[in-house]
Protein backbone atom coordinates (compact mmCIF):
# COMPACT_ATOMS: atom_id res chain seq x y z
CA UNK A 1 0.00 0.00 0.00
CA UNK A 2 2.26 2.41 -1.43
CA UNK A 3 0.48 4.47 -3.64
CA UNK A 4 2.18 2.55 -6.37
CA UNK A 5 -1.53 1.79 -7.68
CA UNK A 6 -2.45 5.59 -8.45
CA UNK A 7 0.69 5.99 -10.12
CA UNK A 8 0.29 3.32 -12.49
CA UNK A 9 -3.39 4.86 -13.26
CA UNK A 10 -2.44 8.25 -13.77
CA UNK A 11 0.08 6.92 -16.13
CA UNK A 12 -2.56 5.11 -18.10
CA UNK A 13 -4.13 8.43 -18.44
CA UNK A 14 -1.27 10.52 -19.18
CA UNK A 15 -0.66 7.27 -22.34
CA UNK A 16 -3.83 7.89 -23.45
CA UNK A 17 -3.06 12.21 -23.92
CA UNK A 18 0.05 11.97 -25.22
CA UNK A 19 -1.20 9.48 -27.76
CA UNK A 20 -3.15 12.22 -29.15
CA UNK A 21 -0.65 14.80 -29.02
CA UNK A 22 -2.36 16.85 -26.06
CA UNK A 23 -2.25 17.91 -22.45
CA UNK A 24 -4.10 15.86 -20.09
CA UNK A 25 -7.62 16.24 -19.40
CA UNK A 26 -11.04 15.24 -18.36
CA UNK A 27 -12.04 13.21 -21.99
CA UNK A 28 -8.62 11.28 -21.48
CA UNK A 29 -9.83 9.94 -17.34
CA UNK A 30 -13.03 9.07 -19.12
CA UNK A 31 -11.75 7.36 -21.72
CA UNK A 32 -8.95 5.11 -19.55
CA UNK A 33 -12.20 4.63 -17.50
CA UNK A 34 -14.09 3.07 -19.73
CA UNK A 35 -11.46 0.80 -21.21
CA UNK A 36 -10.10 -0.58 -17.73
CA UNK A 37 -13.42 -1.18 -16.28
CA UNK A 38 -15.10 -2.39 -20.00
CA UNK A 39 -17.97 -0.01 -19.28
CA UNK A 40 -19.90 1.44 -22.51
CA UNK A 41 -19.55 5.57 -21.70
CA UNK A 42 -18.33 7.73 -19.35
CA UNK A 43 -19.16 11.77 -18.63
CA UNK A 44 -18.31 14.15 -16.44
CA UNK A 45 -20.40 17.04 -15.20
CA UNK A 46 -19.26 20.59 -13.44
CA UNK A 47 -20.68 21.16 -10.02
CA UNK A 48 -22.06 24.51 -8.95
CA UNK A 49 -22.75 24.53 -5.03
CA UNK A 50 -23.97 21.65 -4.21
CA UNK A 51 -25.38 20.18 -7.37
CA UNK A 52 -24.15 18.85 -10.75
CA UNK A 53 -24.43 21.87 -13.31
CA UNK A 54 -23.30 21.49 -16.71
CA UNK A 55 -21.80 18.42 -19.02
CA UNK A 56 -17.65 18.74 -19.37
CA UNK A 57 -17.29 16.05 -21.40
CA UNK A 58 -18.98 12.94 -22.77
CA UNK A 59 -17.52 9.79 -24.50
CA UNK A 60 -20.68 9.07 -26.46
CA UNK A 61 -24.12 10.35 -27.38
CA UNK A 62 -25.42 8.00 -25.13
CA UNK A 63 -23.34 9.53 -22.05
CA UNK A 64 -24.64 12.93 -23.09
CA UNK A 65 -28.13 11.51 -23.34
CA UNK A 66 -28.00 10.04 -19.81
CA UNK A 67 -25.92 12.99 -18.36
CA UNK A 68 -28.42 15.93 -19.46
CA UNK A 69 -31.58 13.47 -18.50
CA UNK A 70 -30.38 14.10 -15.06
CA UNK A 71 -29.55 17.29 -15.20
CA UNK A 72 -32.64 18.34 -16.69
CA UNK A 73 -34.85 15.97 -14.36
CA UNK A 74 -32.60 16.99 -10.95
CA UNK A 75 -32.94 13.15 -10.25
CA UNK A 76 -30.51 10.28 -11.07
CA UNK A 77 -27.38 8.90 -8.88
CA UNK A 78 -25.06 11.96 -10.45
CA UNK A 79 -27.50 13.91 -8.04
CA UNK A 80 -27.41 11.62 -4.99
CA UNK A 81 -23.62 11.05 -5.20
CA UNK A 82 -23.25 15.02 -4.76
CA UNK A 83 -25.89 15.44 -1.71
CA UNK A 84 -24.10 11.87 0.07
CA UNK A 85 -20.39 12.66 -1.25
CA UNK A 86 -20.70 8.62 -1.70
CA UNK A 87 -20.56 6.61 -4.83
CA UNK A 88 -23.66 4.99 -6.16
CA UNK A 89 -23.35 1.74 -7.93
CA UNK A 90 -26.52 0.61 -9.37
CA UNK A 91 -25.55 -2.39 -11.25
CA UNK A 92 -28.84 -3.42 -12.63
CA UNK A 93 -31.12 -0.51 -13.40
CA UNK A 94 -34.01 -2.80 -14.30
CA UNK A 95 -34.28 -3.91 -10.09
CA UNK A 96 -36.46 -2.60 -7.82
CA UNK A 97 -34.00 -0.70 -5.61
CA UNK A 98 -33.22 1.92 -8.96
CA UNK A 99 -36.84 2.26 -9.99
CA UNK A 100 -37.63 3.25 -6.42
CA UNK A 101 -34.54 5.63 -6.12
CA UNK A 102 -35.17 7.31 -9.57
CA UNK A 103 -39.13 6.55 -10.71
CA UNK A 104 -38.41 9.49 -13.27
CA UNK A 105 -34.32 8.43 -14.62
CA UNK A 106 -34.57 4.72 -14.55
CA UNK A 107 -36.76 4.00 -16.80
CA UNK A 108 -35.84 6.82 -19.12
CA UNK A 109 -32.36 5.43 -18.80
CA UNK A 110 -33.05 2.02 -19.38
CA UNK A 111 -35.03 3.02 -22.81
CA UNK A 112 -31.69 4.94 -23.97
CA UNK A 113 -30.13 1.35 -23.85
CA UNK A 114 -28.16 1.63 -20.08
CA UNK A 115 -28.39 -1.54 -18.09
CA UNK A 116 -25.84 -0.52 -15.20
CA UNK A 117 -24.62 3.15 -14.17
CA UNK A 118 -22.19 3.97 -11.77
CA UNK A 119 -21.39 7.37 -10.48
CA UNK A 120 -18.51 8.93 -8.35
CA UNK A 121 -18.95 12.03 -6.59
CA UNK A 122 -15.43 14.69 -7.87
CA UNK A 123 -14.68 15.76 -4.02
CA UNK A 124 -11.96 16.52 -1.63
CA UNK A 125 -13.85 16.83 1.70
CA UNK A 126 -16.13 20.14 1.36
CA UNK A 127 -15.00 20.69 -2.08
CA UNK A 128 -17.20 19.61 -4.63
CA UNK A 129 -16.01 19.77 -8.28
CA UNK A 130 -18.81 17.79 -10.29
CA UNK A 131 -19.46 14.06 -11.02
CA UNK A 132 -18.17 11.30 -13.03
CA UNK A 133 -20.77 9.12 -14.40
CA UNK A 134 -20.31 5.71 -15.88
CA UNK A 135 -22.14 3.12 -17.94
CA UNK A 136 -22.54 -0.10 -19.36
CA UNK A 137 -25.21 -1.41 -21.71
CA UNK A 138 -25.88 -4.86 -20.36
CA UNK A 139 -26.55 -4.71 -16.42
CA UNK A 140 -24.01 -6.46 -13.81
CA UNK A 141 -21.41 -5.24 -11.05
CA UNK A 142 -18.24 -3.62 -11.19
CA UNK A 143 -15.89 -5.90 -10.60
CA UNK A 144 -14.41 -5.51 -7.27
CA UNK A 145 -10.62 -4.34 -8.42
CA UNK A 146 -12.16 -1.77 -10.90
CA UNK A 147 -13.63 0.15 -8.36
CA UNK A 148 -10.29 1.03 -6.59
CA UNK A 149 -9.24 2.13 -10.57
CA UNK A 150 -12.48 4.23 -10.87
CA UNK A 151 -11.67 6.05 -7.53
CA UNK A 152 -8.41 7.14 -8.24
CA UNK A 153 -9.56 8.30 -11.55
CA UNK A 154 -12.10 10.23 -9.93
CA UNK A 155 -9.69 11.78 -8.00
CA UNK A 156 -7.99 12.95 -11.36
CA UNK A 157 -10.66 14.54 -12.46
CA UNK A 158 -11.51 16.12 -9.23
CA UNK A 159 -7.82 17.81 -9.50
CA UNK A 160 -8.33 18.69 -13.36
CA UNK A 161 -11.72 20.20 -12.54
CA UNK A 162 -10.30 22.39 -9.69
CA UNK A 163 -7.19 23.38 -11.73
CA UNK A 164 -8.65 24.73 -14.13
CA UNK A 165 -11.15 26.38 -12.96
CA UNK A 166 -8.92 28.15 -10.59
CA UNK A 167 -6.70 29.43 -13.00
CA UNK A 168 -4.05 27.10 -13.26
CA UNK A 169 -4.16 28.09 -16.80
CA UNK A 170 0.14 28.12 -16.83
CA UNK A 171 0.30 24.98 -15.58
CA UNK A 172 -2.05 23.63 -17.76
CA UNK A 173 -3.64 20.25 -16.64
CA UNK A 174 -0.68 18.87 -16.80
CA UNK A 175 0.10 20.11 -13.18
CA UNK A 176 -2.10 17.23 -12.14
CA UNK A 177 0.02 14.67 -13.41
CA UNK A 178 4.04 16.67 -13.49
CA UNK A 179 4.81 16.50 -10.51
CA UNK A 180 1.59 16.14 -8.34
CA UNK A 181 0.06 12.54 -8.93
CA UNK A 182 2.55 10.98 -6.64
CA UNK A 183 2.03 13.65 -4.24
CA UNK A 184 -1.71 12.74 -4.34
CA UNK A 185 -1.06 8.92 -4.59
CA UNK A 186 -1.27 8.29 -1.11
CA UNK A 187 -3.65 10.53 1.38
CA UNK A 188 -2.22 12.98 4.10
CA UNK A 189 -4.07 14.65 6.65
CA UNK A 190 -2.05 17.79 6.46
CA UNK A 191 -3.11 18.47 2.59
CA UNK A 192 -6.89 18.50 4.24
CA UNK A 193 -5.64 20.67 7.21
CA UNK A 194 -3.44 22.63 5.43
CA UNK A 195 -6.68 23.39 2.91
CA UNK A 196 -8.83 24.27 6.08
CA UNK A 197 -5.87 26.91 7.48
CA UNK A 198 -5.64 28.41 4.08
CA UNK A 199 -9.01 29.35 3.28
CA UNK A 200 -8.32 31.82 6.74
CA UNK A 201 -4.48 33.04 5.48
CA UNK A 202 -5.50 33.82 2.10
CA UNK A 203 -9.22 34.61 2.63
CA UNK A 204 -10.80 32.36 0.18
CA UNK A 205 -13.36 29.67 -0.06
CA UNK A 206 -12.30 25.64 0.06
CA UNK A 207 -11.73 25.14 -3.52
CA UNK A 208 -9.46 28.23 -4.29
CA UNK A 209 -7.09 27.46 -1.26
CA UNK A 210 -6.68 24.03 -2.21
CA UNK A 211 -5.75 25.48 -5.67
CA UNK A 212 -3.61 27.99 -4.13
CA UNK A 213 -1.98 24.95 -2.22
CA UNK A 214 -1.18 22.82 -4.71
CA UNK A 215 -0.21 26.07 -7.55
CA UNK A 216 2.96 26.89 -5.18
CA UNK A 217 4.01 23.17 -4.03
CA UNK A 218 4.26 22.61 -7.90
CA UNK A 219 5.74 26.50 -8.16
CA UNK A 220 8.14 25.32 -5.87
CA UNK A 221 8.91 21.56 -7.13
CA UNK A 222 8.00 20.26 -4.09
CA UNK A 223 5.91 17.89 -2.36
CA UNK A 224 2.39 18.78 -1.72
CA UNK A 225 2.72 17.04 1.50
CA UNK A 226 5.59 18.52 2.45
CA UNK A 227 4.71 21.70 2.07
CA UNK A 228 1.19 20.92 3.54
CA UNK A 229 3.18 20.07 6.76
CA UNK A 230 5.20 23.06 6.75
CA UNK A 231 2.34 24.96 6.91
CA UNK A 232 0.29 23.00 9.52
CA UNK A 233 3.58 23.06 11.74
CA UNK A 234 3.69 27.00 10.90
CA UNK A 235 7.07 26.77 9.46
CA UNK A 236 5.19 28.71 6.57
CA UNK A 237 2.59 30.64 5.74
CA UNK A 238 1.32 32.02 2.12
CA UNK A 239 0.43 35.64 1.46
CA UNK A 240 -2.71 37.34 -0.15
CA UNK A 241 -0.34 37.79 -3.57
CA UNK A 242 0.36 34.77 -5.92
CA UNK A 243 4.35 35.29 -4.77
CA UNK A 244 4.56 35.89 -1.72
CA UNK A 245 4.74 33.74 1.55
CA UNK A 246 7.01 33.60 4.48
CA UNK A 247 7.75 32.42 7.28
CA UNK A 248 5.69 32.34 10.84
CA UNK B 1 -11.20 -5.86 33.86
CA UNK B 2 -14.03 -3.36 34.67
CA UNK B 3 -17.45 -5.08 34.25
CA UNK B 4 -19.48 -2.03 34.91
CA UNK B 5 -17.39 -0.35 32.27
CA UNK B 6 -18.07 -2.91 29.60
CA UNK B 7 -21.64 -3.02 30.33
CA UNK B 8 -21.57 0.85 30.34
CA UNK B 9 -19.80 1.20 27.08
CA UNK B 10 -21.88 -1.43 24.99
CA UNK B 11 -25.05 0.04 26.09
CA UNK B 12 -23.68 3.39 24.52
CA UNK B 13 -22.77 2.31 21.61
CA UNK B 14 -25.97 0.00 21.17
CA UNK B 15 -27.92 3.23 22.04
CA UNK B 16 -26.27 5.74 19.92
CA UNK B 17 -26.74 3.07 16.61
CA UNK B 18 -30.34 2.69 17.02
CA UNK B 19 -30.45 6.72 16.46
CA UNK B 20 -29.19 8.45 13.56
CA UNK B 21 -25.63 9.39 14.24
CA UNK B 22 -22.38 10.69 12.89
CA UNK B 23 -20.05 8.20 11.91
CA UNK B 24 -16.57 9.46 12.30
CA UNK B 25 -17.94 10.79 15.84
CA UNK B 26 -18.97 7.06 16.44
CA UNK B 27 -15.70 5.59 15.66
CA UNK B 28 -14.02 8.24 17.72
CA UNK B 29 -16.58 7.06 20.69
CA UNK B 30 -15.80 3.90 19.90
CA UNK B 31 -10.96 4.15 20.23
CA UNK B 32 -11.77 6.28 22.84
CA UNK B 33 -13.91 3.67 24.93
CA UNK B 34 -11.30 0.82 23.33
CA UNK B 35 -8.57 2.68 25.08
CA UNK B 36 -10.90 2.51 28.67
CA UNK B 37 -11.90 -0.81 28.37
CA UNK B 38 -8.84 -2.31 27.09
CA UNK B 39 -6.56 0.23 29.30
CA UNK B 40 -4.39 1.06 25.93
CA UNK B 41 -2.38 3.74 25.71
CA UNK B 42 -4.05 4.74 22.01
CA UNK B 43 -6.32 3.07 19.32
CA UNK B 44 -7.24 3.85 16.11
CA UNK B 45 -9.42 2.72 13.49
CA UNK B 46 -7.86 2.40 10.19
CA UNK B 47 -9.91 1.73 6.84
CA UNK B 48 -8.81 0.17 4.19
CA UNK B 49 -9.13 2.69 1.11
CA UNK B 50 -9.63 0.26 -2.70
CA UNK B 51 -7.60 3.11 -4.19
CA UNK B 52 -4.73 0.84 -2.34
CA UNK B 53 -4.18 2.62 1.30
CA UNK B 54 -4.92 2.35 4.31
CA UNK B 55 -6.56 5.59 6.16
CA UNK B 56 -7.18 6.69 10.04
CA UNK B 57 -11.01 6.95 10.20
CA UNK B 58 -10.76 8.09 13.99
CA UNK B 59 -7.64 7.85 16.88
CA UNK B 60 -7.46 8.63 20.41
CA UNK B 61 -5.85 11.53 20.26
CA UNK B 62 -4.49 13.68 17.36
CA UNK B 63 -1.09 13.63 18.37
CA UNK B 64 0.90 13.91 15.17
CA UNK B 65 3.22 10.72 16.12
CA UNK B 66 0.17 8.45 16.76
CA UNK B 67 -1.30 9.40 13.19
CA UNK B 68 2.25 8.71 11.69
CA UNK B 69 1.92 5.53 13.01
CA UNK B 70 -1.19 4.70 11.30
CA UNK B 71 0.41 6.23 8.08
CA UNK B 72 3.24 4.02 8.12
CA UNK B 73 1.70 0.84 8.22
CA UNK B 74 0.89 1.17 4.79
CA UNK B 75 4.24 0.24 4.04
CA UNK B 76 4.55 -2.43 6.99
CA UNK B 77 2.89 -2.95 10.29
CA UNK B 78 0.22 -5.12 12.06
CA UNK B 79 -2.75 -3.62 10.38
CA UNK B 80 -1.10 -3.81 7.24
CA UNK B 81 -0.74 -7.78 8.25
CA UNK B 82 -4.19 -7.84 9.32
CA UNK B 83 -5.48 -6.24 6.26
CA UNK B 84 -3.80 -9.06 4.51
CA UNK B 85 -4.49 -12.22 5.96
CA UNK B 86 -7.73 -11.08 7.89
CA UNK B 87 -6.49 -12.00 11.65
CA UNK B 88 -5.79 -10.59 14.86
CA UNK B 89 -1.97 -9.20 14.37
CA UNK B 90 -0.15 -9.06 18.25
CA UNK B 91 3.42 -7.22 18.58
CA UNK B 92 3.46 -8.27 22.30
CA UNK B 93 7.31 -6.52 22.73
CA UNK B 94 8.20 -3.85 19.80
CA UNK B 95 11.68 -2.78 22.02
CA UNK B 96 12.72 -6.53 21.35
CA UNK B 97 15.22 -7.96 19.54
CA UNK B 98 14.86 -8.84 15.77
CA UNK B 99 11.00 -6.86 15.24
CA UNK B 100 9.07 -8.21 12.68
CA UNK B 101 8.87 -4.29 11.08
CA UNK B 102 11.63 -2.53 11.97
CA UNK B 103 10.64 0.64 10.90
CA UNK B 104 7.23 0.61 12.22
CA UNK B 105 8.50 -0.65 16.31
CA UNK B 106 11.40 2.16 15.99
CA UNK B 107 9.41 4.81 15.48
CA UNK B 108 5.87 3.42 17.76
CA UNK B 109 9.15 2.88 20.65
CA UNK B 110 9.40 6.47 20.10
CA UNK B 111 6.14 7.34 20.75
CA UNK B 112 6.19 6.00 24.02
CA UNK B 113 4.61 2.48 22.71
CA UNK B 114 5.98 -1.26 22.93
CA UNK B 115 2.76 -3.31 22.32
CA UNK B 116 0.49 -3.74 19.44
CA UNK B 117 -2.44 -5.46 18.29
CA UNK B 118 -4.47 -5.39 15.33
CA UNK B 119 -8.01 -6.49 15.23
CA UNK B 120 -9.69 -6.62 11.67
CA UNK B 121 -12.88 -5.15 10.98
CA UNK B 122 -14.66 -8.14 9.19
CA UNK B 123 -17.99 -8.14 7.04
CA UNK B 124 -18.69 -12.03 5.94
CA UNK B 125 -15.50 -11.89 3.46
CA UNK B 126 -13.81 -8.78 2.87
CA UNK B 127 -11.60 -7.25 5.62
CA UNK B 128 -12.38 -3.46 5.35
CA UNK B 129 -10.23 -2.54 8.07
CA UNK B 130 -8.78 -2.79 11.77
CA UNK B 131 -8.96 -1.40 15.10
CA UNK B 132 -5.13 -1.13 16.22
CA UNK B 133 -4.45 -0.76 20.03
CA UNK B 134 -1.49 0.26 21.24
CA UNK B 135 0.06 -0.45 24.86
CA UNK B 136 2.96 1.18 26.71
CA UNK B 137 4.33 -1.67 28.34
CA UNK B 138 5.41 -5.04 27.07
CA UNK B 139 3.07 -8.04 26.86
CA UNK B 140 0.30 -6.48 24.88
CA UNK B 141 -3.00 -7.50 26.22
CA UNK B 142 -4.78 -10.62 27.38
CA UNK B 143 -6.95 -13.56 26.29
CA UNK B 144 -10.06 -11.60 27.53
CA UNK B 145 -9.10 -8.30 26.45
CA UNK B 146 -8.46 -9.29 22.61
CA UNK B 147 -12.23 -10.42 23.01
CA UNK B 148 -13.81 -8.14 23.68
CA UNK B 149 -11.10 -6.04 21.62
CA UNK B 150 -12.56 -7.91 18.67
CA UNK B 151 -16.44 -7.55 19.47
CA UNK B 152 -15.31 -3.46 19.82
CA UNK B 153 -13.94 -4.40 16.37
CA UNK B 154 -17.04 -5.86 15.25
CA UNK B 155 -19.08 -3.24 16.53
CA UNK B 156 -17.00 -0.48 14.08
CA UNK B 157 -18.14 -2.76 11.13
CA UNK B 158 -21.48 -2.54 11.54
CA UNK B 159 -21.50 1.16 12.88
CA UNK B 160 -19.85 1.78 9.16
CA UNK B 161 -22.96 0.12 7.42
CA UNK B 162 -26.03 0.75 10.20
CA UNK B 163 -27.97 3.03 7.16
CA UNK B 164 -28.07 0.86 4.23
CA UNK B 165 -29.28 -2.69 3.20
CA UNK B 166 -26.00 -4.74 3.16
CA UNK B 167 -26.59 -7.80 1.47
CA UNK B 168 -25.08 -5.63 -1.26
CA UNK B 169 -21.75 -5.97 -1.52
CA UNK B 170 -21.52 -2.46 -3.46
CA UNK B 171 -23.47 -0.57 -0.19
CA UNK B 172 -19.97 -1.55 1.55
CA UNK B 173 -17.69 0.19 -0.59
CA UNK B 174 -20.13 3.59 -1.00
CA UNK B 175 -20.23 3.64 2.80
CA UNK B 176 -16.85 3.50 3.56
CA UNK B 177 -16.56 6.14 0.73
CA UNK B 178 -18.80 8.19 2.67
CA UNK B 179 -17.19 7.84 5.59
CA UNK B 180 -13.35 8.46 4.43
CA UNK B 181 -14.38 11.78 2.71
CA UNK B 182 -16.44 12.76 6.00
CA UNK B 183 -13.02 12.83 7.62
CA UNK B 184 -11.78 14.40 5.18
CA UNK B 185 -14.16 17.57 5.94
CA UNK B 186 -13.43 16.75 9.21
CA UNK B 187 -10.11 17.76 8.72
CA UNK B 188 -10.19 20.92 6.60
CA UNK B 189 -12.53 22.66 9.14
CA UNK B 190 -9.89 21.73 11.83
CA UNK B 191 -7.44 23.41 10.09
CA UNK B 192 -9.36 26.79 9.60
CA UNK B 193 -10.94 26.80 12.90
CA UNK B 194 -7.14 26.07 14.20
CA UNK B 195 -5.97 29.11 11.87
CA UNK B 196 -8.62 31.30 13.27
CA UNK B 197 -8.31 31.10 16.80
CA UNK B 198 -4.17 29.74 17.02
CA UNK B 199 -4.80 26.86 18.92
CA UNK B 200 -4.11 23.01 18.12
CA UNK B 201 -5.37 20.90 15.80
CA UNK B 202 -6.30 18.20 18.81
CA UNK B 203 -8.18 21.83 20.54
CA UNK B 204 -9.89 22.41 17.12
CA UNK B 205 -11.47 19.05 16.84
CA UNK B 206 -12.57 18.74 20.09
CA UNK B 207 -14.11 22.12 20.08
CA UNK B 208 -15.75 21.01 16.69
CA UNK B 209 -17.06 17.88 18.58
CA UNK B 210 -18.16 19.33 21.30
CA UNK B 211 -19.88 22.25 19.53
CA UNK B 212 -21.83 19.29 17.68
CA UNK B 213 -22.50 17.46 20.79
CA UNK B 214 -24.07 20.47 22.27
CA UNK B 215 -26.19 21.25 19.50
CA UNK B 216 -27.43 18.04 18.58
CA UNK B 217 -26.03 18.19 15.28
CA UNK B 218 -23.69 15.38 13.12
CA UNK B 219 -20.12 16.65 13.58
CA UNK B 220 -19.39 15.99 9.60
CA UNK B 221 -22.52 18.14 9.26
CA UNK B 222 -21.04 21.44 11.18
CA UNK B 223 -17.79 20.66 9.78
CA UNK B 224 -18.97 20.75 6.30
CA UNK B 225 -20.93 24.16 7.31
CA UNK B 226 -17.70 25.50 8.88
CA UNK B 227 -15.81 24.61 5.68
CA UNK B 228 -18.36 26.21 3.38
CA UNK B 229 -18.80 29.66 5.60
CA UNK B 230 -18.22 32.68 4.32
CA UNK B 231 -16.81 33.31 8.11
CA UNK B 232 -14.62 31.60 10.24
CA UNK B 233 -16.38 32.56 13.43
CA UNK B 234 -16.83 29.97 16.11
CA UNK B 235 -19.39 29.25 17.06
CA UNK B 236 -20.74 29.63 13.42
CA UNK B 237 -23.26 31.98 13.40
CA UNK B 238 -27.25 31.06 13.85
CA UNK B 239 -27.62 27.89 10.96
CA UNK B 240 -30.02 28.27 8.50
CA UNK B 241 -32.14 25.73 6.93
CA UNK B 242 -30.00 23.60 4.43
CA UNK B 243 -30.93 24.22 0.55
CA UNK B 244 -31.65 21.42 -0.74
Amino acid sequence: MTGSRALAVWAQVAAHAAAQGQRPSVADVCAVAVSSAQLSGAWVVAARGSDPDFVMCVTDPVSEQLAELQLTLGEGPCRDVLASAAPVLAGDLGDAESARRWPAFTPAACQLGAGALFAFPLIVGAIRAGVLGLYRSSPGPLPGRRFGDLLILADAATVMLLGSEHGDAENGDGAALDGQAPDLALHRAEIDQATGMLTVQLGVPVAAAFARLRAYAYSQDRRLADVAGDIVARRLRLGRDPGQHGGP
Amino acid sequence: MDTELLSDTFVELADTMVAEFDVIEFLHLLTDRSVALLAASAAGVVLADPRGELRVAAASSEEAELLELFQLQNDQGPCLECFRTGRAVTATDLAGPAPQWPRFAEAAARAGFRSVEALPMRLRDQVIGALNLFGAGPGGFDAADLRIGQALADVATIGLLHERNVRRRETVAEQLQGALNSRVVIEQAKGKLAERLSIDMGRAFKMLRDYARNSNQHLTDVARDFVDGATADFPPPARRQPHR
